[in-house]
């Protein structure tokens, strides 16, 4: 999965250069081990076990301007030693890189992210540590992390993605070299507003949580983006409205890692019964709201287990609807034919 | 002067008062209902049929309608391929929410300006003992009758159409479905524009929300559909109204229409109609029929 995913990964990200999204510089190199001495080209790939296209092609240009472009290949591609190398095994998210966070000035790892994720309700043991039924369908890193997002905030007048060139002017006036001043506003600027649109959100999430198996599987009550999508939240969220809460805005408490979800019967889950209200009542949403709006279906999903009378309901709309309408067509169509044929009879049968 | 149902009973015992094809009316003689074939008809109507103030209210929600149903279908079928062409000439989503709400409100002070209308004009002809349940959006039992005979007449079992007052059945069926649309609507439409308002306000807020949602979209397409192929079918496809009929703008009925379909009025409204009774004896004449007060 992830891997043909990482192989869409690149592709995306070609199709991004050929369309000159990004200018293409060539500031940093990570390619210590000269890796794209074969995997600069295009057309490297091959097919895979299960009969499926695979892309090798690494596009350096969009690599050197993505989170990682600090991170030589061999930073995370740990097993490869010698060049040609062997065949490779997957990547592990959590490896130490040889990069050094500097304020604790530790060797780098995700480690941190992994923690969180094993107190979410994403974790793969339950909190008595015994691993979960049907563990496979909990996401791991690359499930979710798949996407290249990367969008750099321009604040300068107006919000707009994009890096504000009027904003770097003010960098060069101190810091000279062009490839720290870059890196560095990328650095803060992608983490002062979301990087996706809470549609791209609901994306990432969609490949499990709108499987209607993976769904009964974990008892989960609702199929939560489609029944997001129900609700006005997800309705201006397909209008690429930034405004709306994405799954992130409700389901990860307040400062907290947005690896630690937790299920809404969680007391401490801000998504808890009791709790509600203090998501919705965000300065940015809806100040000062009550409990009763608070009790608002967000995952609005009106089936005939959950919900019978708004399922009847929206049936007795439809039986409306095509009761009144057929009948009265049926009068339209008969008086329609009585003017164009205003002798025409029914034969008697015998 | 008598009420009206009252002289129309047909005298028994004329020549040609069979007494379901003729009409006896004062001062002109038996009037055959299917007159209409033969009468002249100016397209943009003959006889006044609704007041100024309907008029403009039709105008209203004809305008606030066809504004609603194309700002709120594409917001609410937001994934659909069409729903941001409709939206990007609208100015996109947000201000397509700003005309929907305006729209919602200009219709809500036009529902409440014929809800006025209404009421004096019905006082009004109450006290002046001149309302007549029969030329009334009331449904009747007489109204089952008549769907029943129009149907007959439509599959060739019955030769004419049925006698009916100023509103025909269909008539009555659609008045009463945009008034339970309207207020389904609004009633809908606040409880979702208002959410924090109409917690207050419903016992069940969070129930009151549910329906309001499912509500508002269904209703919104069946008054949608009921319009398009119901109410824009009678009133543009049906032959002789093609491609469009006037009444909505001039207030007018053709002369052939209003003795078709709601021949009762047209019967009543000739009694206090000179110009309109020299005409229709002209008519009976050129056709051989035997008419009263002949010195035309
Ligand atoms: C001499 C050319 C060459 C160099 C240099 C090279 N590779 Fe490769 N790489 C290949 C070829 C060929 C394949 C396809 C191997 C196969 O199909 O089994 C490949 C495959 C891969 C794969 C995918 C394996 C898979 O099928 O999933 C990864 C990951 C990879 N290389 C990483 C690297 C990294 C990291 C470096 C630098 C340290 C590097 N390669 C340097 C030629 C090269
Ligand atoms: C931040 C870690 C990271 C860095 C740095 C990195 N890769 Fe990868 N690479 C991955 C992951 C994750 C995958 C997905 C396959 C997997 O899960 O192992 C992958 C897959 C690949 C593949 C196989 C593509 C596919 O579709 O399976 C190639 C080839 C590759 N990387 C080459 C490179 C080269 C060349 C560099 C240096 C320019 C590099 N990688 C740097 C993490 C990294
Ligand atoms: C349930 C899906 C999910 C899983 C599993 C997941 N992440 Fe994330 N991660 C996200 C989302 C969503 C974001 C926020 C993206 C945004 O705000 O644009 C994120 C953000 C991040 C960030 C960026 C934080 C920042 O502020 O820049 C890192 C780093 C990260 N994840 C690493 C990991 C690692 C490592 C793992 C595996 C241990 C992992 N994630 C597992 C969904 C997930
Ligand atoms: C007025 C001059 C000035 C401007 C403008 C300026 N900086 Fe700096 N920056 C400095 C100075 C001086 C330091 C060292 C401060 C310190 O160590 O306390 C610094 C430190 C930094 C550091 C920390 C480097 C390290 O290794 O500790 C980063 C990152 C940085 N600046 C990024 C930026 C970015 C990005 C911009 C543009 C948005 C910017 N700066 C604008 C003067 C400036
Ligand atoms: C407006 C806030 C909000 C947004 C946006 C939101 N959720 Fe929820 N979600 C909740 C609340 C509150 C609950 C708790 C159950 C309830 O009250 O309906 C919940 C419940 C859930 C559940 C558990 C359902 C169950 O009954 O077992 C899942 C899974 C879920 N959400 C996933 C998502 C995903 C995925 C998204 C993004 C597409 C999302 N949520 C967006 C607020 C939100
Ligand atoms: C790889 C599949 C997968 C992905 C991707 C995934 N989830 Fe989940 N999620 C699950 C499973 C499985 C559970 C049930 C865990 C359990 O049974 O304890 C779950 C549970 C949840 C719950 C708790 C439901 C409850 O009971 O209240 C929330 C909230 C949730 N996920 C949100 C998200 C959000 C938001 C995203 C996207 C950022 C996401 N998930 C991505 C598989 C996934």
């Amino acid at each position: 999965m992830s891997l043909k995913r990482a192989a869409r990964l690149y592709i995306v990200g070609f199709i991004f250069i050929v369309l000159n999204f990004y200018p293409s510089k060539n500031l940093f190199s990570a390619d210590v081990g000269n890796c794209l001495l074969c995997h600069k080209y295009p057309g490297l790939s091959r097919i895979d076990e299960q009969g499926k296209m695979k892309l090798l092609y690494v596009n350096e240009d969009i690599f050197n301007i993505s989170v990682h472009l600090k991170v030589k290949c061999e930073g995370c591609h740990t097993d490869i030693k010698k060049i040609p190398h062997d065949p490779v095994n997957k990547v592990d998210c959590l490896v130490e890189c040889h990069i050094v966070e500097p304020s604790s000035e530790q060797k780098f790892s995700h480690k941190d992210v992994d923690n969180y994720v094993k107190k979410s309700v994403h974790a793969a043991l339950d909190k008595y540590g015994m691993p979960k039924k049907f563990k496979e369908d909990l996401p791991t890193c690359k499930n979710c992390h798949d996407e290249p997002l990367y969008r750099p905030l321009s604040f300068f007048k107006q919000v707009r993605p994009g890096i504000s060139e009027a904003a770097l002017g003010r960098c060069r006036v101190c810091h000279k070299k062009e490839d720290f001043i870059i890196r560095f506003y990328n650095h803060v600027t992608t983490r002062l507003h979301r990087t996706r649109n809470p549609i791209n959100i609901a994306e990432v999430c969609a490949r499990c949580h709108d499987d209607p198996l993976l769904v009964e599987r974990h008892n989960l009550g609702t199929r939560a983006v489609f029944s997001y999508g129900e609700t006005f939240h997800g309705k201006a969220a397909r209008f690429l409205d930034e405004r709306v809460p994405d799954c992130l805005d409700c389901h990860v408490n307040t400062g907290e890692s947005v690896h630690q979800m937790l299920s809404h019967k969680d007391s401490a889950a801000i998504t808890y019964r009791e709790n509600k209200y203090l998501a919705c009542s965000n300065i940015e949403c809806h100040p000062g709201t009550s409990q009763q709006f608070a009790s608002y279906k967000v995952h609005a999903e009106f089936n005939l287990d959950q919900s019978p009378v708004q399922y009847y309901f929206t049936l007795f709309f439809i039986i409306l609807t095509g009761g009144t309408l057929l009948p009265l067509m049926a009068i339209i169509f008969l008086d329609l034919i009585r003017r164009l044929f205003p002798d025409a009879v029914i034969p008697r049968r015998r | 002067m008598a009420t009206s149902s009252e002289t129309l009973v047909t005298t028994a015992g004329n020549a040609q008062a069979d007494s379901d094809y003729m009409h006896y009316v004062e001062g002109v003689g038996h009037v055959p209902r299917d007159i209409y074939k033969h009468v002249l008809s100016d397209p943009l109507g003959d006889l006044p049929r609704y007041s100024i103030h309907i008029v403009i209210q039709h105008f209203l929600i004809f305008i606030t309608f066809i504004t609603l149903a194309a700002t709120g279908l594409p917001l609410h079928f937001g994934d659909l391929f069409w729903a941001p062409i409709i939206l990007a000439p609208l100015g996109g989503p947000d201000s397509a929410r700003i005309i929907h709400r305006i729209s919602a409100g200009i219709m809500i002070v036009a529902a409440l300006y014929h809800f006025i209308t209404i009421a004096i004009g019905t006082y009004s002809k109450l006290k002046k003992h001149k309302f007549n349940l029969l030329h009334s959006q009331i449904p009747t039992l007489k109204d089952l009758n008549d769907i029943k005979h129009d149907i007959r007449y439509f599959l060739g079992k019955e030769q004419y159409r049925p006698k009916m007052g100023k509103f025909m059945y269909k008539q009555k069926l659609h008045y009463l479905a945009i008034i339970w649309g309207t207020f389904v609507m609004i009633v809908a439409g606040s409880t979702l524009l208002f959410p924090e308002a109409m917690a207050k306000f419903w016992p069940n807020p969070e129930f009151a929300q549910d329906l309001a949602r499912l509500m508002h979209a269904d209703e919104a397409i069946m008054a949608s559909a009921v319009v398009v192929f119901w109410h824009w079918s009678n009133v543009h496809l049906v032959p002789g109204r093609f491609p469009l009929q006037w009444t909505f703008l001039t207030g007018r009925i053709t002369r052939e229409h209003q003795i078709e379909e709601h021949f009762l009025e047209y019967i009543d409204k000739l009694k206090d109609d000179p110009k309109e009774k020299e005409y229709l004896i002209s008519v009976l004449k050129e056709k051989g029929y035997k008419t009263e007060g002949g010195e035309v």
